[in-house]
């Protein structure tokens, strides 16, 4: 009497909670997805190709252009990945303002995410609130390095310049507030009935095909593996801080959104540790101006609060820039597992893992 | 487009149009070449070296230099010798003796150099692959293992499923080619990671145009993009892929943009026929020829 018939509809690539250009291709089944197939590259403009015909120190402005949302993280990664290859040691106090900035970066990120993942649920308050104080930070990141996305923040050897006057003051306001604000948006979402029915048991993503598919960050920690790079492979300052990576078991939307929520608090430790122990001394290595390298090979990872962020560099003998460059981005190995995620979900429950995901095309298409 | 008919414009503002039904269908246009002198930058300078790192290459470098530094050395010594036993016979004074000049050392820079594999893993890997395993050397803090191209599944899978090595996860995949070089053309490389050891191990292949490596999604699933984007930027395939398409280009899109003789400008660019109008007469020639025909070419302007 009824005709049974699969549907196959695209979703974007304009639609709004796609956050950038990405297109799905589902299949229907009434409500349901039998198959999902993510199509990318509408963003791709060749960033590694580009960088391969850049010095050293140019690149560092492309990965600004990579994931928008936490430019600084990608400059961190650049730097430490071109000293790595180059065998640059970096003072102290530089590192310690690097992972001070990293620090802010991934709270900006967190906000971002929290703000449009909600905004796409449905909870439009949440939004206002997280811009709010992402904009402060924002304005910090201008009174550092001038701009306030795409940020450029540090050089090869170091950081360009001290933090200005009246910086530390502004980071201990901005700190002794913070948590409050943490507080504010956990008042909106924990308890509410909406946020809980679109989040909780929706896009599971087992740690075993978590680890297979190579995904990482919040959403590996949110099934319950601490796998954290800043504790794994310590890079920068993070050897000398004191933080705890959070995990949860559920491996759900919500196991994530907490996950990240106790992230943020403990980003707000660090820039703590970092603003009390700041030592004394040079912000920049004693280095020739050019930069040549060796034949080399490398691959450097650090944690962005995406995931796993990771630069792999050829180096020729006497070569200025890079003879091959690649990014490991964390969202293109994180989107893969979107057809796991959702297949056999309702197709509102999409919506709510493209949110989950935390993806930028920008670092997704490169 | 060229095949299908031209969609029927209905607004009288298309200057296109008018211009067609005025001075009459445009010359059909000649094949796009590239002038390279009037920009440059779309020469590809091919790279001349080989930049894959590797003990053995390092080692045969480093002696051929500090021969060559030796030798320059002695010949310094021989010329002050003989000038002082000149200078003796004339009773000039005698020359000043040669220094040996140290290479300038930055405080802050220590070049990472290959050295000999002493890591447990990289032993273990040698003994289980035996003649499979290439080279494996330490460099910047990294473990590299070189396979041969042949054995690449075997090496993954004991990476993956040996219970003293333990890699559970491909962290990432990349490729480079190398066009210099003889016997090879690209490098793949696989970096694992272990999660519950917190070990990274880099596995090498160098494998000739046209071969097809196993696919390493047969081990770590998450291989599947990745390798997606190597055939989409260098054109390797690979063997028991199971959807081996194009991921950030275009499905129509020609070569391979990754690859060294690919140039940064120009391949691929639109082909826009950008007309030389900035002193708008063309559009004007358009208005009047417009006028004569009597169409309103003038767009409406709001109040």
């Amino acid at each position: 009497m009824f005709k049974h018939q699969e549907m196959e509809i695209n979703m974007g690539p304009q639609h709004p909670s796609t956050h950038g250009v990405m297109r799905l291709k589902l299949k229907l089944d009434g409500e349901v997805v039998t198959e999902c197939r993510p199509v990318i590259g509408y963003l791709h403009r060749g960033l590694e190709k580009i960088c391969e015909n850049k010095s050293y120190a140019q690149g560092q402005i492309w990965s600004d252009r990579m994931d928008y949302c936490s430019a600084i993280a990608n400059n961190l990664g650049w730097a430490e990945a071109c000293e790595k290859l180059l065998g640059v040691s970096v003072p102290r106090k530089a590192k310690y303002i690097r992972t001070m900035l990293a620090e802010f970066n991934r709270l900006a990120s967190h906000l971002i995410w929290l703000a449009t993942h909600a905004l796409d649920i449905g909870a439009m308050t949440v939004f206002l609130y997280a811009f709010r104080e992402r904009e402060a930070i924002l304005d910090l990141n201008e009174a550092y390095c001038g701009s306030r996305l795409t940020t450029t923040a540090f050089r090869i050897g170091g950081v360009p310049q001290e933090l200005p006057e009246g910086f530390e003051q502004r980071v201990r306001d901005f700190l002794a507030k913070f948590p409050a604000c943490i507080e504010e948006y956990e008042g909106l979402l924990n308890e509410n009935r909406i946020w809980k029915k679109r989040t909780i048991g929706v896009a599971l993503l087992s740690a075993e095909d978590a680890i297979a598919m190579g995904v990482t960050g919040p959403v590996l920690r949110a099934a319950g593996v601490a796998y954290d790079i800043r504790k794994a492979f310590p890079y920068a300052a993070y050897d000398e801080m004191d933080f705890e990576i959070p995990t949860k078991v559920e491996a759900d939307t919500f196991a994530r959104y907490l996950v990240r929520m106790e992230e943020m608090r403990q980003s707000v430790r660090i820039i703590q540790q970092c603003m009390d122990g700041l030592p004394e001394g040079p912000i920049m290595a004693k280095i020739p101006k050019l930069l040549k390298s060796e034949v080399n090979e490398i691959y450097h990872p650090t944690e962005a609060p995406k995931g796993e962020i990771g630069y792999y560099l050829v180096g020729e003998k006497g070569g200025a820039g890079p003879y091959r460059f690649h990014v490991r981005a964390p969202g293109f190995l994180n989107l893969q597992s979107l057809p796991k995620m959702v297949e056999g979900s309702l197709i509102a429950d999409v919506i709510a893992a493209i949110g989950t995901l935390d993806v930028v095309l920008g670092e997704i298409d490169r | 487009m060229s095949n299908q008919e031209k969609p029927v414009q209905s607004d009288d503002f298309d200057i296109d149009l008018a211009l067609e039904k005025a001075l009459g269908a445009p010359a059909p246009k000649a094949p796009y070449v590239y002038d390279v002198k009037a920009a440059p930058n779309r020469q590809v300078v091919m790279p001349k070296t080989v930049p894959l790192p590797g003990l053995k290459a390092y080692l045969a470098e480093k002696a051929a230099l500090e021969a060559a530094e030796e030798a320059k050395w002695q010949k310094q010594l021989a010329d002050y010798e003989a000038a002082k036993a000149k200078a003796v016979a004339e009773g000039a004074p005698e020359p000043k003796a040669p220094v040996k000049v140290l290479p300038k050392k930055d405080p802050d820079l220590t070049v990472p150099v290959p050295s000999e594999a002493k890591d447990p893993d990289l032993l273990r890997l040698a003994e289980l692959l035996g003649e499979g395993v290439e080279e494996a050397f330490e460099q910047a803090g990294e473990l590299t293992c070189q396979v041969a191209k042949e054995r690449l599944l075997e090496a993954l899978r004991l990476c993956r499923e040996d219970a003293s090595l333990r890699y559970e996860m491909l962290a990432d995949e990349t490729a480079t080619h190398y066009p210099a070089a003889k016997g090879f053309a690209f490098s793949v490389v696989y970096h694992l990671t272990s999660i519950s050891r917190t070990k990274r191990l880099r596995l090498r292949v160098l494998i000739p145009e046209g071969f097809e490596p196993e696919s390493a999604v047969q081990v770590y699933a998450g291989a599947n993009w990745l390798e997606r984007e190597i055939f989409d930027m260098f054109g390797i395939r690979f063997r028991n892929h199971p959807d081996m398409t194009r991921i950030l280009c275009p499905e129509d899109w020609e070569a391979h943009p990754l690859r060294k003789e690919y140039p940064v400008v120009g391949w691929g660019q639109r082909d826009i026929d950008f007309r030389e109008d900035r002193s708008g007469m063309l559009n004007r020639i358009a208005l009047e020829k417009a006028g004569q025909l009597g169409i309103n070419l003038k767009r409406p302007v709001a109040e």
